[in-house]
């Protein structure tokens, strides 16, 4: 019986009473609970916990995550997967690196070139998964390898740091290009300070400004509707006159110019081109984009609820660190974490049938 | 006695009570029809002799002792078994015929090891013979078409020894061989003895059919019949009106210019090189079986499938179709025939649906959606198609079959249509919103060319002016549409003399 009056809005889910009315509010603001007694916990547990500094410390920590994800919550949002983020990240990294410490450029030259480059990675995500019809998670896959195999093939398979020897040259001579100041800023600056304040890292600025941008252009911009429309039902939308696989293309371009931002700033965070730095962004961003499904009742991929899941990752990492917890149990704490999020927001979920 | 009894059920649900009081009860070796209007309760009453919804008030006997079903489970013991008419949600599509037919074996824990497939496929072909259907039994199940996986559930309840067999809507997309197939294979399980409740929107069909017909309204009994009980009385039963009244009168039409202009369109093999035009104020009906063309003519039309060859001139001007885009820039709107997986986004609310085509029109400069253009252009679309309950955030899923096809047409009301494609709008509606869209469809025509498609002839017949019979994706015909013309058609369609005047086609 199709039931014409109930309106099973935000709040609700099916059927009525208190029961169901708690299940409703933890779906809706668990996450934002959960945040919450994380950070009353830790002041308590805590003594350097509750500070301006420790939480733009968190913020700055999750930064380069939140960037990439919002990259992942974007094809999510069309219904897609992109698998590649991690190590699209991980290119811009080697590249923009290589550019200025082998091949001597100047950062405002590295930067083009390296969003050149994630560009180029997602028209090869659009051409596989848009063009050629392979399964999302396949086509990307194939993406993930070639491009993580492209980064070491940079160098050798070496890092690059100041110094290091020139993998290029047959007389092993030592590189003299360095990785500028002006790049470094973007990840180690910090602007807005005055008196005993030490000013807003530039990573959390740049987060900032992304997610702001993508909140809007998800919620208030015909494209946006349009890209959670091609994902709700593609079939409806493009007999509905939409052009469902430019706005899957916008997707995949944007997932991988994001990861290549992030990519960016990870580099001038740590100033050294690490191999494989962005492999752990792929498995967060996604935990971050379903952390974040539910939050506010949304029930979809939303750029707010995956900055919170980012924020929810980094706020438990930094507060158990100071703990004394050992490192080596992070990847623990986050499995767990995602298990139980995940399973109280399905598990809550009306059923569907 | 054998027989499958409720007595006095009620179910509510919030703000909504589906049952009230209801009683009714089917004989063994018999076939009772169940019918009314979307929303009278014919889902839930079937949901509670099957055992889906456990918590209800009254009472429901099987062979007169009462019982209370715990799941469906319960239900499928004593033999009641449902056909649904989303025959895809019973089936392992990438399973064969054979084990589907023995899935339940397959899954009981005391059956051994090994799989012994000719044991399976002996069974299978027996069971397949019972219904007369004709497929090889180690095929996936995804090579069957709809009627056929319908007869391989009818069998796989035969073979299970089903006493009350509960048919919903089983005839709603099939053509009108397949539904005197059906119709024999149920005649042959009335005469096994087994209690057949049939549910069905087409009330034409069931005179030949049912022993007993009863009637549902608002969540109560409007009335039971006899077989022979004229159909307008059952039609009053159902909704206080006449049989007269189901289709509205004609609107007085002028038809002006030619506005589409179709020349040598084709996709073979589903569509043969077709040529007609529409004109300014026309409504043209395309009559033909399941499977004639109808439904790919209109895709052809509508962008949504790529043509092959042919020209489409919309008011003289020559258009290209790659993708539906281009059609929906050219006017040309397509209500498609699968409303809820093709025209809406479900979960969404009608605001969303309604100004999905034409966001550029309630934003500003073209991005920035505004949302008070938005509902402005959501209450004036659901005022022009009279929509219920008004209200623009109600998420389209919670709306009924009627007003979900009223919120795909209000969709293309904020455009500028200049040719609306209509496939099957009446299927799975009711006859009160079935009397709406007939009058919405023609006040659409009085701007635009309508083309109107349906399996069902008469409803063709009420509402168009000129109807193209098409057959096997060829256009056999082009007939003025007047009652005389029925039986022309009918011959067309089939290119058989009719023997079965009363059957919808």
């Amino acid at each position: 019986m199709k039931t014409t009056s109930a309106r099973p809005g935000v709040h609700a889910s099916s059927g009525q009473g208190v029961g169901s009315r708690a299940r409703g509010f933890l779906l809706n603001y668990g996450m934002i609970v959960a945040v919450g007694l994380l950070l009353v916990f830790f002041s308590v547990a805590s003594p350097y916990f509750l500070s301006v500094s420790n939480f733009l410390d968190i913020l700055r920590a999750v930064s380069i995550l939140g960037i990439v994800a919002i990259g992942v919550t974007l094809t999510v949002v069309v219904n897609g997967f992109d698998a590649s983020v991690g190590a699209t990240t991980g290119l811009a990294v080697m590249l923009a690196t290589s550019l200025m410490v082998i091949w001597r450029l100047q950062w405002y030259a590295a930067i083009p070139i390296a969003f050149g480059a994630g560009l180029v990675v997602g028209l090869l995500n659009t051409l596989l998964v848009v063009r050629l019809r392979i399964p999302d998670l396949l086509g990307t896959l194939g993406t993930l390898y070639l491009i993580s195999g492209l980064q070491l093939a940079l160098t050798g398979g070496d890092a690059v740091y100041r110094g290091m020897t020139d993998p290029w040259s047959a007389e092993h001579v030592l590189t003299r290009g360095q990785i500028q100041p002006e790049f470094l800023w973007l990840g180690q600056g910090r602007l807005f300070a005055f008196g005993s304040f030490e000013g807003v890292p530039v990573p959390v600025l740049i987060l900032a400004l992304v997610a702001v941008g993508f909140h809007i252009y998800l919620n208030h911009t015909r494209y946006g509707r349009l890209l959670y429309a091609v994902g709700g039902n593609a079939e409806a939308a493009r007999l509905a006159g939409v052009n469902v696989d430019r706005y899957r293309a916008w997707a995949y371009l944007l997932s991988a110019l994001l990861a290549t931002l992030g990519g960016l700033v990870l580099a001038a965070r740590i100033g050294t081109g690490a191999v494989h730095a962005g492999d752990t962004y792929l498995l967060d961003g996604v935990s971050a984009t379903y952390f974040g499904f539910a939050v506010l009742g949304a029930r979809r991929p939303n750029v707010f609820g995956t900055i919170l899941g980012a924020v929810f990752v980094g706020v438990m990492l930094n507060g158990l660190t100071m703990l004394n917890m050992p490192w080596y149990l992070q990847d623990v704490v986050k499995g767990l974490v995602l298990m139980a999020s995940l399973g109280l927001s399905f598990y809550l979920s009306p059923r569907s049938r | 006695m054998s027989s499958l009894k409720a007595t006095g059920v009620g179910k509510s649900f919030p703000g909504v009570v589906a049952l009230d009081a209801v009683s009714f009860e089917v004989r063994g070796g018999t076939i009772h029809a169940l019918v009314g209007a979307n929303g009278a309760g014919k889902s839930t009453l079937i949901k509670l002799l099957s055992g889906v919804y456990t918590d209800f008030t009254g009472r429901i006997e099987v062979d007169d002792r009462p019982v209370r079903f715990s799941s469906p489970a319960d239900a499928l013991r004593l033999g009641i078994e449902v056909v649904h008419q989303e025959v895809d949600s019973a089936l392992i599509p990438t399973l064969s015929v054979a084990e589907n037919l023995a899935i339940e074996t397959l899954a009981e824990p005391t059956s051994g090891v090994w799989l012994n497939r000719r044991q399976l496929r002996a069974d299978a072909d027996a069971a397949l013979e019972r219904v007369g259907l004709e497929v090889d039994v180690r095929w996936n199940v995804d090579r069957l078409s709809l009627h056929e996986k319908q007869l391989l559930l009818i069998a796989r309840a035969v073979s299970r020894n089903v006493r009350y067999l509960i048919l919903d809507e089983p005839t709603a997309s099939l053509s009108t061989p397949e539904v005197e197939r059906l119709f024999a294979v149920l005649r042959d399980v009335r005469a096994r003895g087994v209690g057949v409740i049939y549910i069905s929107h087409r009330l034409g069909e069931l005179a030949d059919l049912v022993d007993e017909i009863t009637v549902l309204r608002n969540g109560r009994v409007g009335g039971s019949f006899p077989k022979s009980t004229p159909l307008s009385d059952v039609v009053a039963a159902m909704f206080g009106q006449s049989l007269d009244d189901i289709y509205p009168p004609r609107m007085a039409r002028k038809p002006g210019p030619v506005l589409l202009d179709v020349v040598g369109l084709r996709r073979e093999p589903d569509v043969a090189p077709a040529s007609f035009i529409v004109r300014r104020g026309e409504i043209l009906g395309v009559a033909g079986l399941v499977g004639s063309g109808k439904s790919e003519l209109l895709r052809l039309l509508a962008g949504a499938d790529r043509a092959e060859a042919g020209s489409i001139r919309v008011d003289g001007t020559a258009v290209t179709l790659r993708q539906p885009a281009d059609a929906v820039r050219a006017g040309i709107y397509l209500v498609p025939e699968e409303r809820r997986r093709q025209g809406l986004w479900l979960e969404r609310p009608l605001r969303e649906n309604i100004s999905l085509s034409f966001l550029p029109a309630v934003s500003a400069w073209g991005w920035l959606v505004q949302r008070a253009r938005e509902l402005k252009l959501t209450t004036q679309a659901i005022e022009r198609v009279g929509l219920t309950p008004p209200d623009p955030e109600q998420a389209v899923q919670y709306l009924s079959g009627g007003n979900q096809q009223k919120a795909v047409i209000g969709r293309w009301l904020g455009g500028h249509p200049r040719v609306l494609l209509f496939d099957e709008p009446t299927q799975g509606i009711d006859l009160g919103a079935r009397r709406d869209l007939f009058h919405i469809v023609q006040q659409v025509a009085e701007q635009a060319a309508v083309i109107y498609a349906s399996s069902d002839l008469d409803e063709v017949l009420a509402i168009a002016d000129r109807v193209l019979v098409m057959r096997g994706g060829v256009i056999v015909g082009d007939v003025r549409a007047e009652p005389a013309a029925r039986r022309t058609i009918l011959e067309l369609a089939t290119g058989v003399a009719p023997a079965l005047e009363g059957f919808p086609v």
